[in-house]
């Protein structure tokens, strides 16, 4: 049993391990910022006195450690692993990708600073101060440099959906960025135009970003631990292109029943409608998830199944009948946390969980807290969607009724709230325990007296059948 | 990594190689067009009907919600209307019929041919009675005609309105919009037309040949 992945991975190993370590220091970050921002949800006093951590602040401050550092960096990671494994061949430029990640870090930690002493923007998503923006649309071009190359200059002709998946996400997201900071804040409109131009950067981020990122490790660990050619596979390129084209038009999902011309919102229901194509080729592609071996297989499962919950709830709520019940309620943050945590991070945590023993050539050092971490990821996810999705069930009706005192309303939610609180502790537990397990194995990799030599862990790799 | 590598979450085993991973995938596209033919899978039904039915409902949400995509209207529930039709300028609708049509005969610059097509540039017809005009455009003429002083006989000029025998069968909107051109272009002043106007006439006559110039004269 020999391994054919050893000189690749070891040769391509430190832009790789710095993007994920990076982005699991941000996890933690957030996630302590995070639980700021929901205690102050139900208990407002919490920390009030300092201005750096007023409530506006601090949730604004969550959201860009969590995208921007957590979400950002471990997914161009695993995007350039992935591509550099199916190139066949060590990453090329790797100084760009090392170089652009340290940029890309620098320009988050100045981001923190700025939305924390009072630069955010107040978009959704975006919350990038604006001096910010340029230096991180180039780093991020530094960082994706790699992986196009990987993609482009691929020994074999042939394509897999990781390889679209991924190679739509590196270029899309300069783009999306480059354009929302034109239309944003270098030559802002006036008046609604610019809620329209939010809403598309918001949804664009989503669609055309971070699914396609995480979409890509997922074909990719599925593939692998299923050990076959994914089932209905024919229809892969179907889904990818139905999300590519209709992902931007869903620009106007949350702008449902605002002050904009009708075809605007009207176009983005049936867009989200349309795009449970795309989830219908997902799952069916993925459903082998479901019964693969190993942790990293279940974090995906897990991850594609709050993928399609997620999108089949986002198209049956963005209908005006029902957005006018449940916008501006704690729904839409339900759906947002099922997206970005349930179905984002819970295929990067697999990602990482089946790259970096191979990156390193080490063994994760705690099994047990990789065990830990999966339960403590489903359990908080879980708890946090269904608190969240039962506090709009209290607040919908109440929040309808002009009668109610909304002090009252803040009473009869609490309870659920506090529940909001407890999973993100539980998810914070369990992102400190792949933090000390990455932490551990680096320190072992960086003691080791020949940094190139490199020992595949047994079993990590079969020959192909 | 120790004894028990498969019970070991540290490395979750992967069951195929990258190169195995790409020839899976390769086969499993490539099943179609296998040189043995005759294997072309139809797309599962289930699919089909499921794409299909997603566009059905995209194109008759959009047709019914858009407010057929004005920037005006603002909601969703708003019933499209006649009101809602866009404004159409006649003058660009009659500059672009004749550009289309008349011209052939009457030139760009209005003035016709000497001999053969007469001009409607400063014709005495042209920026006559609006009852003659509509005349001439909806049933035509036939026969000798005089303008500016010179008889033009060599041609006819076709019929256009919606009436029986007419090659063209121009809507009175259309008739009256060329006309209205016609008589504000290269220096005409005289006033405009409405399709009113004309279907008032085309009414009051109804069927019929070709005008002569004799008998528009009599019009007054």
């Amino acid at each position: 049993m020999t391994s054919e992945h050893s000189p690749n991975d070891a040769a391509s190993r430190w832009p790789i391990l710095m993007l994920l370590l990076a982005g699991s220091v941000w996890l933690v970050v957030s996630g302590v910022l995070g639980i700021i921002a929901s205690v102050q949800v139900h208990t407002p006093v919490f920390l009030s006195g300092c201005p750096l951590l007023t409530h506006g602040r601090v949730s604004a401050l969550a959201e860009t450690s969590f995208v921007y550092g957590w979400l950002a960096n471990a997914g161009l990671g695993l995007a350039l692993w992935v591509l550099g494994r199916l190139a066949g061949e060590p990453l090329r430029a790797q100084n760009w990708a090392l170089i652009g990640t340290a940029f890309w870090n620098i320009g988050v930690a100045v981001a923190l600073a700025g939305v924390a002493t009072g630069d955010a923007t107040g978009f959704a998503l975006l919350g990038l101060p604006r001096y910010v923006q340029l230096e991180m649309i180039f780093s991020y071009a530094a960082v994706a440099l790699p992986g196009i190359l990987a993609w482009s200059g691929r020994l074999r002709r042939v394509s897999f959906a990781s390889h679209w998946y991924a190679a739509a996400a590196l270029f899309l997201f300069p783009w999306l960025l480059s354009v929302a900071h034109v239309v944003l804040f270098a030559l802002p409109p006036r008046g609604v135009v610019q809620a329209i131009a939010a809403g598309w950067y918001a949804q664009g981020a989503w669609t055309l970003w971070l699914a396609p990122l995480f979409l890509s490790v997922a074909y990719y660990v599925v593939a692998k631990t299923t050990g076959r050619a994914l089932p209905s596979y024919e229809f892969a390129a179907l889904g990818f292109w139905c999300l590519v084209f209709v992902g931007g038009l869903t620009g106007g999902r949350h702008l449902v029943g605002g002050p904009v011309p009708a075809w605007i919102s009207a176009v983005a229901v049936v867009s989200s409608a349309l795009l449970s194509f795309h989830v219908i080729v997902v799952v069916l592609n993925l459903r082998g998830a479901a019964t693969a071996p190993g942790v990293s297989a279940k974090f995906v499962a897990f991850g594609i199944a709050a993928y399609a919950l997620g999108a089949g709830a986002d198209a049956a709520t963005s209908f005006l009948g029902v957005a006018v019940k449940t916008e501006f309620t704690y729904f839409d943050e339900a759906l947002r946390q099922l997206a970005l945590y349930g179905a984002a991070t819970a295929v990067f945590l697999g990602g990482i969980y089946f790259a970096v023993p191979r990156i390193t050539g080490k063994a994760w050092l705690s099994g047990r807290l990789v065990r830990a971490h999966l339960l403590l990821t489903f359990a908080g996810v879980v708890l946090l969607v269904g608190s969240l999705v039962v506090a709009s069930l209290v607040q919908i009706p109440d929040l309808l009724d002009a009668k109610v005192p909304f002090a009252q309303i803040t009473r009869e939610t609490r309870p659920w709230l506090l529940g909001v609180t407890g999973a993100l502790g539980i998810l914070l537990a369990g992102n400190i325990a792949l933090l000390v397990n990455f932490y551990a194995t680096a320190c072992e990799i960086l003691n080791l007296s020949k940094p190139a030599a490199f020992e595949a862990p047994a079993a990590a790799e079969t020959h192909a059948s | 990594m120790s004894g028990e590598p498969l019970r070991d979450p540290g490395v979750d085993q992967a069951a195929i190689s990258d190169e195995g991973l790409l020839d899976a995938h390769e086969r499993a596209l490539g099943r179609q067009h296998h040189e043995d033919g005759a294997r072309y899978r139809l797309l599962p039904i289930g699919i089909l009907f499921v794409l299909s039915g997603l566009v059905l409902f995209a194109g008759t949400y959009l047709n019914r919600y858009t407010g057929h995509y004005s920037a005006l209207v603002f909601n969703e529930n708003a019933k499209p209307s006649m009101n809602m039709a866009p404004k159409v300028d006649p003058l660009a609708v009659g500059r672009a019929q004749f550009k289309a049509v008349c011209i052939t005969c009457h030139q760009e610059s209005g003035l016709g041919l000497p001999g053969i097509y007469p001009p409607l540039a400063g014709s005495e017809w042209a920026n006559g009675p609006a009852d003659r005009v509509v005349r001439i455009v909806l049933y035509g003429l036939k026969g000798p005609v005089h303008v500016a002083g010179k008889e033009f006989s060599a041609t006819a000029m076709p019929v256009f309105g919606q009436v029986p025998g007419s090659a063209y069968n121009w809507s009175d909107e259309k008739i009256a919009a060329v006309l209205t051109f016609v008589r504000q272009e290269w220096g005409n002043k005289a006033p405009a037309i409405t399709a009113d106007e004309v279907s008032a006439i085309r009414k009051a006559v109804g069927a019929r040949k070709e005008m002569t110039e004799a008998e528009l004269l009599e019009v007054k």
